[in-house]
Formats: structure tokens, sequence, C-alpha cells
């Protein structure tokens, strides 16, 4: 249910919309552009296993974590790839942390 | 447009809800709302609260609530939310209020009062539960249709949402289950009254409440033509309650957060502004294909349904509006102010006649006055009301007596409310009712606590099942209840959860890491939260789960009373003692202008009666009792008038000037006597040496932690006693504190003071007294004191002084009202005691009112030289007997107490009540055949001598009590119980054989000794009959040098005395400088020796301070009054253990030490 978090994650940089929806992102070194709208969902997290502390007052994000699926494809090219991203905070540090149809694993 | 919310669970669903209504409130209005619903589970629990907190913040209040619907079949439809309509006079909330009712009739009573806090009895009404309150569709339907007037309009509105087995078909995507599901909701309730709810918490594809589920219920809403709502289902005010939210699912499933099937998708449940509601609205539209169009509906329609259900607080729910039963049921046909003046008046013809001159217009005065005041409040039904509950528990034959700060009305002592004259002790009606307070006064009642649930019935009965209610309280989340549920949600082994909360105490969940760092007591388990992670975020939960209400039971004394639209207006559900009891609390009762009455059982009113029935029984006339309790006769040699021909004594007209009442009280032989038994007030009457009936609502005032604290109580006596010149701050102040000698110790004297300095006004001055001590009010309440009292010529000097005094009384003064009240069982137990000895103590050790254990009351009465009369089983009842001993060649006629049968260890109410039913026995054999007694039981009675006089009856049989007890233990298959086509018949006489049984024992044991006999009684009965524990310490003690109890008055002061004897009391009074004092009282069989440990006596003594039962103390004597003297101990040892005794102890010791080691002690 967790998805791959933990296991794949990178940090990226991602240009929102004034209302808050990615448009582009920087992954590689190399700048994805998003191509569909965006499905965006909270997913729950394990926190009592995860979590140090779960003080209260402590805010969002302890029980679930923003995800974007985004559909991505480079500047001049036709291959579209389809992407989980997860946000912490907003305006947030965002993380790639699932590639659907990968050709290459990430740690590879 | 802003957005509603409809759909919010507030904290008081127990175990569901995280956020307190005004948290809610606030945050709604914080956004720009101007109306929030509040949609409790199961319940109206949280419905006042929210209706404050909607009137505090600007909203309109939406009410609801979040019911289990049944099918026609009776198989779970779901949860839906069920709205009331506004705006129609009540129709909408009356049904609601009706539909909750329904919704729990039958189902199992919530946990009574008494287990509140343990945890044992909800935790088995959670969880794995057979299925909770539940209301059938149909019933549903016909409750949202409203009354006739409604004419077919329905009056609540139904939410279909996710939760329903509509939202739940949809949630499979079974959309033909669905379709027919939601068209039978739309055939079976009124038209208009379905709605479909829309809700997206964002979760991800596939699971409850993603947007796609909801655009599943919007799509089926469009289909079948149903209007469709937005609502976040809320269960907390922001995003950081989610976790909470967590917990609370765990703890009502009992099942730890790891194993839960069913936890929240995930934590967008919170109470989302309106701005992120519309973009819900928009992406649920869009993702439906319909646009912003679409959205614009789906809000405007939530507006629509939200405009319907907004409730006028006070045309709809009758808010502030007090409510009593009509004139008709409390049997009245004119005008309730005239009603009520004319029960005065012949209230003053009954208590008060031929009250004249300047008290007979000082009594008109204040009649006028506080008449006026009630008429003008319009509260004269009330006191009606109340009067006529009053009066209908005294026709019952149980005693009560008002308490608190109603004993300051006159019109409540004429209406027999109350059994105090304000007039005589100078109680101001305006501490009780003034006409700058519109909310209802409260009346409370104590009753004999044996009777109350009978009062209770009978209030029912009375008044009529619609008009009647019990209250009910909130059970919050207290330490230990809050980490045992954490530890639950964290999977934390039972052990290791049960180990931390056996360490607090206590204190509020919420201080739980301030409280590690603090306690000594804990510091175990804050080294355990370092080391482990689990136990780190177990004090973040159990921080959570603080307050937060788990359960209502029924509140241990609360009463609603209303006319017959009373269920209209609040919702019932069963309670454990299977009356009605309301949803709401006692912090509901004046926002919703319920009456409510206290009606508290006291033990010591038990106690009185008790003793009352047992005087009536063994004197009969009224001649005798006049004669027994030495009650003056006029010269005709007719006793006084409170004294009925039957010989019944009626209590409450007995003066309240009985010289030697104020005798026994000075002796300080006050044991068993209401309030002034502990050994702290025997040494304060012993100090104070009361003469009237003022001195003891003095005592009974003085006697608070605050006095004790602040050090009133010295100046106070020096003062009394003539031993310093008494002193006022100003002359005027003379008649206002002359009574207290210049300390100011009541309200009612702030009143006056702030009377007399300001001119304000006795009214006003309440208001004023209220203000003292808070923090924010006081500088104002402080200026105007000053700038009054300085223009009406008060010097500056005094005017600080008198301020002075003020400010530091509001920590801790005391209502005169309230001490007057207490002192009239006070001073009715002296009396008792001093008259009636024997009927009291009997009564003392029925119904064990006070703080002491049974035997030390025992022990009193052979201190007093009333006979113990042993436990017989032809004598012996159910309850303690006084009993009448004739008279003999050296003895005068005399009473004792018989021992009950009732305290025997083993026996069963089914033997007990066989055996008293079937007395008198002519033999052992008699008893087993009628009475089938288990072998034990013979066993124990025979050990306790019950048969010794069936015995001694029979002239030829020799054995004695231990051959008797020997044939019994060994009687083991020779004679079983009877069989039954041998039992006698009814009616059958037994033929007058003797005891067969008894004659052919053969003596072979000697006779218990009486220190044996006394081991065997504490075992037993927990408490030594026979003779006093110590008896057979006598000779250690002589050989040891102590003093006895009775003879330290007849020392000097300072004289150093060995004392010994059993503890019976142990009190560690907060004590001002912060050293901790100990008081341990010590019972030797001729009296109590009450002694203090200060800090290095306590050093000294170490373990025996807490744990010893037998103890031998060292300490020298100080007086504390003209009859009062106690012990400075200086060191102390254990009587039992004779090796570490000074002196020779250890060879006299041994005989003692076997006869009752501490462990027997123990059982009283």
């Amino acid at each position: 249910m967790a998805g791959a978090l933990g296991v794949f994650t990178e940090p990226v940089e991602v240009a929102c919309s004034p209302a808050g929806e990615p448009v582009r992102l920087v992954w590689g070194n190399r700048t994805w552009r998003i191509v569909a709208e965006p499905v965006r969902w909270y997913q729950r997290r394990s926190w009592w296993a995860e979590e140090q502390r779960a003080e209260p007052g402590r805010g969002a994000g302890l029980v679930d974590h923003e995800i974007w699926r985004v559909q991505v494809r480079l500047e001049g090219h036709r291959q579209i790839r389809t992407l989980d991203l997860s946000r912490q905070g907003n305006p947030g540090r965002w993380r790639l942390i699932k590639i659907h149809d990968a050709v290459r694993s990430m740690s590879a | 447009m802003s957005f509603t919310h409809l759909h919010v669970s507030s904290a008081f669903s127990a175990h569901y809800g995280v956020s307190w209504p005004d948290e809610l409130a606030e945050a709604a209005a914080a956004y720009g709302a101007d109306a929030l619903a509040c949609t409790d589970r199961d319940g109206l629990y949280g419905t006042v609260k929210h209706l404050r907190a909607c009137l505090a913040a600007g909203l309109d209040p939406i009410v609801g609530v979040d019911l289990a619907v049944r099918d026609g079949q009776g198989h779970d439809a779901g949860r839906a939310v069920v709205l009331a309509h506004g705006g129609n006079q009540g129709q909408g909330y009356h049904a609601l209020c009706r539909l909750v009712s329904e919704t729990h009739a039958g189902t199992r009573p919530a946990a009574s009062g008494g287990a509140a806090g343990r945890g044992s009895g909800p935790r088995r009404n959670r969880g794995k539960d057979v299925r909770g309150p539940g209301i059938s569709l149909d019933l549903l339907a016909a409750h949202a249709a409203g009354p006739e007037e409604a004419e077919g309009a329905a009056v609540l509105t139904v939410l279909l949402g996710p939760y329903s087995d509509v939202g739940r078909a949809l949630r499979h995507r079974r959309y033909a289950e669905a379709r027919r599901l939601a068209a039978h909701w739309r055939t079976v309730l009124p038209p208009g009254a379905l709605v479909v709810e829309v809700v997206t918490h964002l979760s991800p594809p596939g699971e409850d409440l993603s947007t796609a589920h909801a655009v599943r219920m919007l799509r089926l809403a469009r289909d079948l033509g149903l209007p469709a709502v937005l609502t976040n289902a809320v269960r907390y005010c922001h995003e950081d309650g989610a976790a909470t939210a967590d917990v609370l699912d765990s703890a009502r499933a009992l099942t730890a957060l790891a194993r839960l099937p069913d936890l929240q998708p995930n934590g967008q449940g919170w109470l989302k502004t309106a701005d992120q509601m519309r973009r819900l609205a928009r992406e649920i539209s869009r993702t439906a294909g319909w646009g912003n169009r679409g959205a614009a509906a789906l809000l405007a329609t939530t507006e629509t349904v939200a405009d319907r259900c907004r409730m006028d607080p006070y045309r709809d729910m009758g808010y502030g509006r007090p409510v009593a039963p009509e004139a008709s049921v409390i049997g009245i046909s004119q005008e309730p102010a005239v009603e009520l003046a004319r029960r005065c008046e012949a209230g003053i013809d009954a208590r008060l006649p031929g009250t004249t001159g300047r008290a007979g217009r000082q009594l008109r005065d204040r009649l006028e006055h506080e008449l006026a005041i009630i008429t003008r409040l319009g509260f004269a039904s009330y006191f009606l009301t109340v009067a006529e509950v009053a009066r209908m528990i005294s026709d019952m034959g149980v005693r009560a007596a008002a308490r608190g700060s109603g004993a300051s009305s006159l019109v409540n002592y004429l209406l027999c409310i109350s059994h105090v004259n304000p007039l005589d002790h100078g109680l101001i009606f305006e501490r009780f009712l003034s006409r700058d307070r519109s909310t209802l006064p409260d009346i409370d009642i104590d009753v004999e606590s044996a009777r109350r649930h009978d009062v209770y019935r009978r209030i029912f009965e009375r008044f009529g099942a619609q008009r009647v209610t019990l209250m009910s309280m909130q059970n919050g989340y207290r330490a230990r209840g809050a980490v045992r549920d954490a530890g639950l949600a964290l999977g934390l082994e039972e052990e290791d959860i049960s180990a931390i909360a056996k360490q607090l105490w206590r204190f509020s969940a919420s201080r739980f890491r301030e409280a590690l760092a603090e306690k000594p007591e804990l510091r175990g388990v804050s080294g355990l939260v370092e080391q482990d992670r689990q136990l780190d975020l177990l004090v973040d939960l159990t921080e959570r789960l603080d307050r937060l209400p788990r359960h209502i039971s029924m509140h241990p004394c609360g009463v609603i009373l209303g006319d017959r639209t009373l269920l209209d207006r609040t919702p019932v559900q069963p309670s454990g003692l299977g009356l009605p009891m309301s949803q709401f609390d006692k912090h509901d009762m004046d926002p919703m202008g319920m009456l409510k009455l206290d009606v508290l059982g006291v033990r010591m009113q038990s106690s009185m009666a008790y003793a009352l029935d047992e005087i009536a029984r063994i004197h009969r006339d009224k001649a005798s009792v006049t004669a027994a309790g030495n009650h003056p006769a006029d010269p005709a040699g007719s006793g006084p008038s409170y004294i009925g021909a039957d010989g019944r004594i009626d209590l409450d007209a007995v003066p309240l000037d009985d010289e030697a009442t104020f005798e026994l009280i000075r002796s300080t032989h006050t044991l068993g006597c209401f309030q002034i038994e502990s050994p702290g007030q025997r040494e304060l009457v012993g100090k104070m040496a009361p003469r009237t009936f003022n001195d003891l609502i003095i005592d009974i005032s003085l006697f608070r932690p605050g006095p004790m604290k602040s050090d009133m109580v010295r100046p106070f006596l020096e003062h009394r006693h003539g031993w310093a010149p008494e002193s006022y701050p100003h002359p005027d102040l003379e008649p206002v504190l002359g009574e207290t000698h210049g300390v100011t110790v009541f309200h009612e004297q702030v009143l006056r003071t702030f009377d007399v300095f300001t001119g304000c006004g006795l009214a006003k001055a309440d208001e004023l007294r209220r203000l003292l001590g808070n923090e924010e009010a006081e500088p104002r309440v402080e200026e105007y004191f000053r700038t009054c009292a300085a223009d009406r010529g008060y010097p500056a000097g005094t005017i600080d002084k008198v301020w002075d005094t003020l400010k530091a009384f509001g920590s801790f003064g005391f209502c005169k009202a309230h001490g007057a009240a207490f002192a009239v069982p006070t001073y009715q137990s002296a009396w008792l005691k001093t008259h009636h000895p024997e009927a009291f103590l009997a009564g003392l050790w029925e119904h064990d009112p006070g703080m002491y254990p049974r035997r030390l009351l025992i022990a009193e009465a052979r201190r007093m030289g009333i006979p113990i009369l042993p436990l017989d089983i032809n004598r012996s009842k159910d309850t303690y007997r006084v009993e009448r001993l004739p008279a003999t060649v050296t003895e005068p006629e005399k009473l004792g107490i018989r021992l009950s049968l009732a305290g025997i260890y083993g026996l069963s109410a089914a033997e007990l009540k066989r055996i008293v039913a079937g007395q008198p026995y002519d033999s052992l054999a008699d008893l087993r055949a009628r009475a089938k007694v288990s072998r034990p039981t013979m066993k124990r009675l025979a050990q306790l001598g019950a048969f010794d006089e069936l015995g001694r009856r029979e002239p030829a049989a020799l054995a004695g009590r231990a051959d008797l007890v020997h044939h019994l233990d060994f009687l083991d298959g020779t004679t079983r119980a009877v069989p039954p086509r041998c039992r006698p018949i009814q009616g059958q006489l037994a033929l007058p054989l003797g005891d067969l049984e008894l004659r052919n024992l053969t003596p072979v044991f000697p006779e218990p000794s009486l220190a044996e006999k006394v081991r065997t009684e504490l075992d037993l009965l927990a408490v030594d009959a026979s003779a006093h524990l110590m008896d057979s310490y006598a000779p250690l003690l002589r050989t040891l040098g102590t003093t006895a109890a009775k003879d330290l008055l007849g020392l000097r002061n300072g004289t150093e005395v060995l004392v010994a004897g059993i503890r019976v009391a142990t009190q560690t009074p907060p004590m001002r400088g912060g050293r901790r004092v100990v008081f341990i009282s010590i019972d030797d069989g001729t009296g109590c020796v009450d002694c203090t440990f200060f800090h290095e006596a306590q050093e000294q003594a170490g373990p025996l301070l807490f744990g010893t039962r037998l103890l031998l103390i060292r300490g020298t004597t100080r007086r504390t009054g003209p009859r009062g003297i106690s012990l400075q101990a200086l060191q102390a040892w254990d009587l039992a253990d004779t090796g570490s005794l000074p002196g020779g102890g250890a060879t006299a010791g041994a005989a003692g030490a076997r006869v009752a080691g501490p462990e027997q002690v123990g059982a009283g």
C-alpha cells in the first residue's frame, strides 16, 4: 500500500501552476514537461511504525502524504513516462518515488 | 458564497471525533462560514456545546446525528447523517430528539456512574460488541415526516453518504445494487428528505472516499434525480487530529493500529476551508466530466440544504428558557406566584408561629424581598416543583435536607425544602439568587443513601415519565485509561502497559511528559521512555487522548424535570438503573432551560433514619422515649412536642440548642458524628468548644483546606477565648465580622463588607465576590472598591487593609449557607449520640457512613458501656438491632446492640434471607432443614458462637463451642442435607425433641479463650466484638508502661508517654511550607490517640509510618483545648514485632502477638 517509498526515492525539482499543480520537472538534469492532467491523492502511512514521535500539534504529513501521478515527456521526444511524485509541505520538497513504465531501474 | 459543513463529528462522538465544538466553530468562523453542523455519532452528545460555540462564534448552528440504519429485515444498511430542519418552531429538532431516543430504545445501558474511569464496563461495550444503537429505515422515515401540523413536509434531511449501504455498493462498483438500494431509501422516506452526500478525502484511486467514489455518488444522484451535497465527513478540526482519530479507531475496535483492517484511508477528514472545499467540488465535477457548472450546482445545493437546517436556538430549541412542570401537575390551579406566596404564609404558621414585633417585621420584609425577586425572574413554578419533590420525599418517609446555598432562602425554609432559618444565621438570599442572575438556582437535596433509587422511581411516577429523566455525565480519558488505549494502539504488551498504567495516578494525560520529568514515583517509567522509541510514541498518544470523552453514564445525583415536552427537547437512552437518562450533562442544563435537581444519597441520613426507627421500635411510646433519652418533660410529665405519641422522633423539629449535645461535642467524643469525627475536627472542636449551633457552622466552615492553610484558625481561636483582643479594620465592620471575632470566614461577610464600603447592594456584591481571584476582572473590582470606599470617606489605610482581606479571601471563603446546611445533620447526629447512643450506633454499624472502619465504632460502644450482644442464630437478624437487656441483681435494665448476621464472611444473601425468615430454630437439624444453610456457613456460625445459646438451652449438652466446630468440621459424609422427601412441608412443626445433635456431642475440647474468640471475629466478621483487640495485649502494655487514651487528658502538657493501639486513620493534609505532616490515629479500646508525626518522627518511623497496623508510639502530650489533647510523636514501633520493642517487651509480648497479627486487623 505504501508503494515504493523509501526504496527508490530521489529529489526532483518541480514547477507548479498558480493553483499548485505541477507543470514541469527537472529530473536527471533534464527538463520534463507534464503532458496530461495530473492525478493527486493522499497516501496513508504506517506512522506508528515509521515515526519516532507523534506529539500533538505536529501538523500535517504524519498520517498521509500527498502523491501526484504525472505523465511527462522530454522536450523533443515522443515517449511518455508515468511518474509518481510525493510532495512534503506546500510549497514543498518533491521526491520521485515511482517510475511506472521504466525501462531501467533507478538503482542501476 | 461560503461553504457550510453538514457532516461534522465533535469530540463528543466517543471514540470517533477528535475536536471540541468550540475549536470547530472558531475554525469555521475563521474561514468565513456563517453556519456549521454538529452531527455526533449515535446521539446529540455535543449538540448543546455546539450551540454555545456557534453563538459565541457568530454562526448559525445546524444540528444532526450520525446513525446506524437497518433495513426492513433488520440488516445493516450502513450509516446516515440526519439533520433537523430549522425555522419551524422546533418541529425538526423535536423529531430529531425523538428519533435519537428511539434509536437507543432497548439497547443495553451504558456503564453506571460508579465504575467511571476504570475502563472495564465501557471496554466490554465496545469493539466486538453485539450491535450498538440503530434505527430501522421505516422508523427513520416516520420521524422525518414530522407531526401532522407539518402537513407532509419533511422535518428532517437524511444524507445518504459513502458509509451507507448505497455508498458501500458504489465503492465496489456494484451500480445496479446501489440504484436499487437508493431507490428504496427514496421510496420509504418522505418527499424531499433524501439527499445524496458526496465526499472525497482524495484517497488513492480504488479506495474508500477516493474522488472516483465521490463521482459515482454524484452520478447516482443525477440518475435518480436526487439532490447532492458536498461534505468532508469531518472528524477533526485540523490535519493534526488525524493521528488522534487513528488511535480512537484502534481503541473503539480494541485492536492495534497495525492489525486494524478499516483504518481511515488517510488523514483528510478535517474541517477544510471554503476554498479547499470549492476546489474539491471542481475536482469531482471535472472528473465526472461536468466541468465547473457541475461544481457550482453541487455547492449551491449544499447551501440550500444548509439553509433549511439553520436552527434558531431560541425558537427551535428553547435555548435559555427555563421550563418547569405544568401547574396542574404540581397541583396548583392559580398563578404560580400567588400560590407560592400562599404556601409561604402557611409555612410561617407552621414553622415560625407567633413571630411578632421586630422579628416579625424582619420576617415579612425578607419574605417580600425574596418573593419579589422570584416572581420577577418567573421562577415561582420552579420553587413549587422543588417543594413538591421535597414533600413527596418526606411523604415516602425518607429523610431529606437541602444542602448548599439553598439554605440561604427563607422561601426554601418555609416550603420545608431546607431546615435552616436563614434569618437566624444571617444568610443572604442574594448568595443563592438575585435579580441579576437569570439562571435557575441549584437546589441540592440530600436523601438517605439507601433510598435514593426509590426516590428517583417515585419522582418518575409522580411527574410522569414524559416529564422526567436522569441526567448523564461525560466520562473523559484520564491518564490511566489514555495510556492503556495508547499502548493498545501501538500493540504494546498488556503487562508492559499495565506496569506503566499502575504508576499513573490522577494527573491529566496531557501533562504526562511533564509529570515524567517531575514525579519521583514515575522515575522508572521515564527511564524506559528514554530507552524505547515506542514508549516515546506512547507518551505522545497518551497526550492526544487526554480528556476526550469515552462514554456517558448516569450522573450520581442529577434528575431533570420538565413539562410534557421534555423528551422533545432532550434525547434519552437507557441508564444502568433501568430509568432513561438524558444525553445532556450538567453543563447543558442551564442553556437548555432544564430544571435539574440534585438528589444525593447520604449514608448519614440513612443511619439516622435507622436510629429513629429503632428508637420507636424499642420504646413504643412517647413517655418511654422521653425517659430513655432523658428529654425534658413539662411539669405534667409530658415529653417534648418533637416526640410523637408512638415514640417517633421528628428529628427536624428538635431545637438546635440542646446543652447536653454541645457538651458531647465539646468532650471530643464525636466518633460517628457527621463532619466532626475526623482527628482534625476532633482537635478543632476541642479547641473551639462550641456552645451554639452558630459555633458549629463556624467550626465546619473553618475546617477547610483554605482556612487551615492560611492560618485563619489560630487568630480566630485566640480572639474567641479572649487571649488576644479582637480587632476590626473599621468600626463599621463590627456588626459584619463580630460573630467570627474580626476574622472573615464567610462569603456572606464578604458580601456585607462590599456593601458597607461601597453601598453597592448585596446582589452586586455577590457579582463582585465571584470576580475575586479572576486575574482579568479583579483589577476592575479593586478600582471600583477603592473609588467607592474613598467616596464614602473611608481612610486610605483602612481601604488597603480591607481590600487585602477581600483579595485573600477569594481563594478560600466558604458560603455560610453551606456550613449551615451541613451543620444540621452534624447537630442531629450528635444529638442522637447524646440521647439515644444505642440506636445511633446501631444505625452507624448498619449503614457505615463515616471514615472509620466499623470495628472502631464497635469499640466506641464498648467505651460508652453499651453491651455488644454476640451473634445468636435466633436473635440476630439481617440488621444491627437494639435489644433490651432485663435488669439483674446488680444492674438496671439496659439497652444493647445485637450483632447482625449480615456481616459474616461467605454468607450469601439468599442464605441470610432464609435464615431470618425461618427464625426461631430449635436445633441445628432444624436450621439445616429449613434454612438450607451450607456446611461452611454452619461451621462459621458455630465458630462465631451463634449456636452457644442453643447449646445452653440443652441442659444435657456438655460440649462447648470448640466441640461443635470440630463436629461440624468432620461431619462430612455422615449428615448431608435432608433429602427432599423428608423435608418438612410448610406449616409442619418439627417434633419438640430438642437438639439431639448437641446433646450427644462429647465434650473434648476446651472452650476457646477470649483472645481466640476475638481473633475468629476479626477473621469472619472483620470486627472485634467479644472484647477489644488490644485487651489481649494488656500484659505486654503493662510491662511497657503505656498510658491509656482516656488517661491522657489528665496529664500535663508536654509529658512524655508511651501509647499503643490499632491504627484507625492516617492523613497527610497539605501543609503550608511544603513539609509533609502525617497524622496517625490509634485506638486502644479506651479512646483514640491522635498523633502528629513531623519530619524527624517520620524519619524515625520509616516504613512503619504507613504499613503497620499495631503501633507503639512514644511522644509528648500537646494540649489543644479545654478537652482536647493530642500527641506529638517522637518514635514508633510495630507492636506485633515484639523483638524490636523498647525495654522488656520481648517476653510479655508473645501472648499478644499470637492472638492477632497485623493481617487480621487489616480486614476492618
